[in-house]
C-alpha cells in the first residue's frame, strides 16, 4: 500500500513521455490541378482557390485533376502519381497543435525536381506549379484536411 | 539476623532495580523469605516507583518533544542569524510534510508537466512566426511567393530566364 503514491505519478509521468513521443497522424488534403488558357473553365470545385489563384496566375482555365485526403504518418512517405512517370510524395515530418511540418518531393521520370520542406498550418495552401508542359501546368495544392 | 539485614540491605536496592546477579539475587531471595522487614523495605521501594512514574508518564504524555526540538533548533538557529539559503534548509527540514519526502513525486510530476506544456508553448509560437515554405531544392529555376494577406504560398518552378506565371 505504501508503494502506491509513488507508482501513481511514475505511472502518468510514463503516459506523458509516451504521449509527447507516440507518433501522430495528420490528414493533408493534396489537389492536383491542371490549368491552362485553353477555355475559361473553372472547376467548381477549385472555387475556394481560384478567387486566390486568379490573382496569382494569368491562367484562364482550372481543372481539378484528382484529389486526395493523403493520412501522413511521421516519416513514412505518401506516394501520388499524377502521370505515367512524374509522382509527388509527401511525408510528415513534424505535427504540432497548430500544424505540421512536411517533406515534399516532386519526381518527373525517376529524377527529383523539387524537394522541399513547408509547414501546413489551418487556413493556410501551399501551392507548387510549374514547369509548364505542353501547353498547361500541374499545379499542386496542399492543405491541412482538419482542425 | 539484624546483620544479614544490614549486608543484604545493601543489595536490595540492586535486587529491586534487577541489576543484581544470579548468586546475590539468590542471596536477596533467601534472605527475604524469612524477613518480614526487608520485605516491607522492597515493597516501600516498589510503592515510591508507582508513586513516581504516574505522574512523570501523565507529564511526558502530554509533552511534545518533536515540537519542543522544533523551536529548540529555530531559536538556536535564529540566534545563529544563519544564511537565507540555511534558512530555506532548515525549514524544508524541520517541516513534517518535506521531512516525509511525500512530495517528492508530486514535484517531479509538476516539473515534467511544466516542461512540457513549455516546450509545446515555444514550438507552437515558433511555428506560427515561422514561414510556410523552410527550404527548396530543384533542378528547376524556384520561385517562392508568400501571400500573407491570401493566405497561400506559391512554390513556382520554371526553365530558362522567362517566368511562365507571373503574379499579377
Amino acid at each position: 500500500m505504501r508503494r502506491i503514491p509513488l507508482v501513481l505519478p511514475l505511472g502518468l509521468i510514463l503516459v506523458l513521455l509516451f504521449a509527447s513521443t507516440a507518433p501522430t497522424q495528420m490528414n493533408v488534403r493534396l489537389r492536383v490541378i491542371q490549368a491552362s488558357n485553353i477555355g475559361r473553365a473553372v472547376d467548381p470545385s477549385l472555387r475556394d482557390l481560384h478567387g486566390q489563384m486568379g490573382s496569382l496566375f494569368n491562367f484562364t482555365s482550372y481543372r481539378l485533376f484528382r484529389q486526395d485526403d493523403l493520412s501522413l504518418y511521421p516519416g513514412l512517405p505518401t506516394s501520388i502519381q499524377v502521370r505515367p512517370g512524374r509522382y509527388i510524395e509527401v511525408t510528415l515530418v513534424q505535427e504540432y497543435r497548430e500544424g505540421a511540418e512536411v517533406r515534399i518531393r516532386v519526381i518527373l521520370e525517376g529524377k527529383d525536381i523539387l524537394n522541399a520542406m513547408v509547414r501546413l498550418s489551418p487556413g493556410r495552401t501551399v501551392l507548387i506549379g510549374g514547369p509548364r508542359h505542353a501547353g498547361w501546368v500541374t499545379i499542386f495544392a496542399l492543405s491541412p484536411a482538419r482542425y | 539476623m539484624k546483620d544479614s539485614c544490614s549486608s543484604v540491605s545493601r543489595l536490595l536496592e540492586k535486587y529491586f532495580d534487577q541489576e543484581a546477579t544470579s548468586k546475590e539475587r539468590a542471596l536477596v531471595e533467601a534472605h527475604l523469605a524469612g524477613c518480614p522487614a526487608c520485605q516491607d523495605a522492597l515493597k516501600w521501594m516498589g510503592h515510591c516507583r508507582d508513586s513516581l512514574k504516574v505522574p512523570i508518564e501523565t507529564a511526558l504524555q502530554k509533552e511534545d518533544f518533536e515540537r519542543s526540538w522544533q523551536n529548540i533548533r529555530r531559536e538556536i538557529q535564529i540566534r545563529e542569524k544563519s544564511s537565507w539559503r540555511e534558512s530555506i534548509q532548515s525549514w524544508l527540514e524541520l517541516s513534517g510534510l518535506f521531512r516525509k519526502k511525500v512530495w517528492v513525486p508530486a514535484v517531479a510530476v509538476a516539473a515534467i508537466l511544466v516542461l512540457l506544456t513549455t516546450q509545446v508553448f515555444f514550438e507552437e509560437a515558433s511555428f506560427v512566426a515561422l514561414p510556410d515554405v523552410e527550404y527548396v531544392d530543384s533542378s528547376y529555376n524556384v520561385m517562392v511567393y508568400p501571400i500573407e494577406r491570401g493566405k497561400i504560398t506559391v512554390i513556382w518552378l520554371f526553365e530558362g530566364q522567362e517566368m511562365e506565371a507571373p503574379p499579377s
